[in-house]
């Protein structure tokens, strides 16, 4: 039987463990994932801003609980974020950036999420996985909940992508089979939206591939997802997707989904760390390869200085504290 | 509707798409595509160099009259748009999907690189349907939501998930295009949710019902409160349209107006400038700011250089049908009026003003 704790731990060192595992490959196609790595396998770096504004989420529902709301997550970007926001914004997508534009502004949520373009960029998704561990096997209520940071600095298939991730990571922590924790991301999220096609397009995509190995899978997905006209890969409802492909082609294995979550390329630090947060949870501390858990140490805040020399293993401690 | 005003709304757009910078690059698509790489190699340049000499859209070996001033991309849509408007929308779209380089066979519709003299070059601009690749149908350029929606319908994702499905569904595409279905009085939705959702559908209803109330009254006011209308608050184009209108008005006049836009509307995040929920709120503040003065209004839009490519446009339509074919200087309608086929290559040469015929 693995404890709250246990899974707690092993989500966000999965979350970690993606995040720098997939740095390098951010972008790269997966031809070129294969030419410089075959496998990628080995964390290079340290990780970026999905560890570190997880993190942050995480600090939110500590202090708030249940009764976090958006307009406290506006109050904590305006506290805690943009004050130290001088010169770069290093590691912010269009979402972070644009969001902190709007609250200098003077505008409040769910305006702040509304007025740059950015609305259904993965920033949520990347930090979803704290709201899951937070609600085990209550996916709606995770759902619920990540749907408040989210109205500060998205809209639309943003807030849906991270309701999804909310949602697997809150199914795994009640200790579901992959097939469910993705079921469970499906319910959390409206049967009309692009989110939720795309996931069921990588489920139909994988089903026609009994043996998930080769090459030929990784671009049956990107035909199945891939915007292929649009320059910028952070769009939710296609990193979301191919990450619970990844999570499903591993079969909830951590090291298996991760590393098939990274060939992927695209935004690949996301798609690991979303990846790596759902079958941790659904695994545990002992599911991370020892050695990525030896690469995980305090993150440094370059992203968000709020947080520097925070470790997830001690978020992790004090989110299954409430449970 | 007054026929003077219908095709002022018709060639205001056009004009104001002209006035933008980003028309002369859209222009350039009918160059070979060597000399538009060689633009980009001078960019570079100027970045290796630290030179401030920065390039500008230029012919070496090729045609000149694709520079000279001239719509563009917006103008094109929106004549294609009345052309096809008695049609189903989705169904229109669809006959556009096998011209789409990628979209057919591997290799079909791609133009060939060639240096000199391509069938591109010595082409006058009236020669239709003549693409690059010569006989083949020539590749459309489009916005990425329209991009992206053909792509969408090609693989079966229909309206109005082929416009949701999208990563630029809050662009003002539909918004152009509802350019036409405002002067016909008629509703832009269905067109609208092909390639956009959201925000990008409540911009074109907004535009549409910003037109006909302009062609039918003259009355600029009119024209801006039939927009608000179609805008609810909560949205951002909602917001941003109030926003701007109000940061405007105390400006006083559309020029004066133009930092305070900037300052209120854009954050100068994004990589792109054609979301709906900044250019139809400026087009809409500076259309109002002008009294409805084409020649006020459609200048001070192009100052906005990150809206450049759209916000003059619809400003040109609004005003143009508020104020008529005739208050236009003849010398911008002169030029104005021909499409260069730089977008949909078939409309090289076509006057968009006899597309109006039987219409107004």
């Amino acid at each position: 039987m693995t404890s709250l704790r246990d899974r707690a731990r092993g989500c966000l060192l999965g979350l970690a463990a993606g995040d720098a595992l997939g740095a390098p490959a951010e972008n790269l196609t997966p031809a070129e994932i294969r030419r410089r790595w075959g496998r990628l396998t080995e964390i290079e770096g340290g990780g970026t801003d999905d560890t570190e504004y997880a993190i942050f989420a995480a600090s939110l529902l500590v202090r708030h609980g249940h009764d976090l709301r958006a307009h406290d997550v506006a109050a904590a970007y305006r506290a805690e974020i943009i004050p130290r926001v001088s010169g770069p914004m290093r590691g912010a997508g269009f979402s972070e950036l644009g969001t902190v534009e709007a609250l200098r502004r003077g505008l409040e949520p769910p305006l702040t999420g509304l007025v740059h373009a950015h609305g259904w960029s993965d920033g949520l998704a990347m930090r979803a996985a704290p709201y899951g561990i937070f609600c085990p096997g209550d996916p709606a209520e995770a759902a619920r909940l990540v749907e408040q940071d989210g109205l500060v600095s998205g809209s639309g298939e943003g807030i849906v992508g991270g309701r999804a991730v909310a949602g697997a990571v809150a199914a795994a922590m009640g200790g579901t089979t992959p097939d469910e924790a993705v079921a469970a991301a499906l319910a959390v999220i409206p049967a009309d939206s692009w989110t939720a096609r795309n996931v069921v397009r990588v489920r139909d995509v994988l089903a026609s591939f009994p043996d998930p190995g080769g090459s030929e899978l990784v671009e049956a997905l990107h035909r199945a997802v891939v915007v292929r006209h649009y320059p910028w890969t952070d769009v939710a409802p296609e990193a979301v997707a191919l990450a619970l492909a990844a999570f499903l082609a591993g079969g909830g294995e951590v090291e298996a989904s991760v590393t098939f979550g990274v060939s992927l390329g695209r935004d690949a630090d996301t798609i690991g760390a979303i990846a790596g947060a759902v079958a941790g949870a659904a695994r545990g501390e002992r599911g991370v390869p020892a050695r990525w858990a030896a690469r995980i140490g305090p993150v440094t805040g370059k992203c968000l200085p709020v947080v520097a020399g925070r470790h997830v293993l001690d978020v992790a401690d004090e989110l299954a504290e409430g449970l | 509707m007054s026929g003077d005003r219908i095709r002022g709304a018709v060639a205001g757009l056009a004009v104001g798409d002209a006035v933008g910078w980003p028309a002369a690059r859209h222009r350039a698509a009918l160059h070979a595509p060597w000399s538009r790489r060689l633009h980009r190699e001078l960019d570079a340049f100027a970045e290796e160099h630290q030179v401030t000499t920065l390039p500008v859209p230029f012919a070496l070996n090729q045609p000149v009259a694709p520079l000279r001033i001239g719509p563009s991309d917006d103008a094109e849509w929106l004549a294609w748009t009345l052309l096809t408007i008695d049609r189903p929308r989705a169904e229109a779209f669809r006959d556009l999907v096998p011209s789409r380089p990628g979209a057919g066979p591997p290799g079909a519709g791609q133009p060939a690189g060639q240096p000199g003299a391509g069938p591109a070059a010595g082409r006058p601009s009236g020669l239709p349907g003549a693409g690059p690749s010569g006989g083949a149908p020539a590749p459309i350029r489009a916005r990425i939501s329209v991009a992206t929606a053909l792509d969408n319908l090609a693989n079966g994702v229909e309206p109005p998930a082929s416009g949701h499905d999208n990563p630029h569904h809050f662009d003002d595409a539909a918004a152009i295009r509802a350019v036409a279905f405002g002067v016909l009085g008629r509703d832009p939705t269905e067109d609208a949710q092909v390639t956009n959702a959201g925000d990008g559908v409540l911009a074109a209803q907004a535009m549409a019902a910003a037109v006909a109330a302009g062609s039918m009254s003259g009355d600029v006011a009119a024209a801006v409160e039939a927009a608000l209308d179609r805008l609810p608050a909560d949205t951002a184009i909602g917001h941003n349209a109030r926003l701007a209108l109000s940061v405007a008005r105390k400006a006083g006049d559309p020029f004066a107006a133009v930092p305070a836009l900037d300052a209120a509307l854009l954050d100068h995040v994004y990589s792109y400038g054609v979301g709906a929920a900044q250019t139809v709120p400026v087009a809409l503040a500076l259309a109002e700011a002008a009294g409805g003065e084409l020649t006020r209004a459609v200048p001070a839009a192009a100052c906005l250089a990150p809206l450049a490519d759209s916000a003059p446009a619809l400003t040109g339509a609004l005003t143009g049908a508020c104020g008529g074919y005739g208050a236009i200087p003849e010398g911008w309608t002169a030029p104005a009026r021909t499409l260069a086929g730089c977008c949909l290559p078939d409309l090289a040469g076509r006057d968009l003003i006899e597309l109006l015929e039987g219409i107004a």
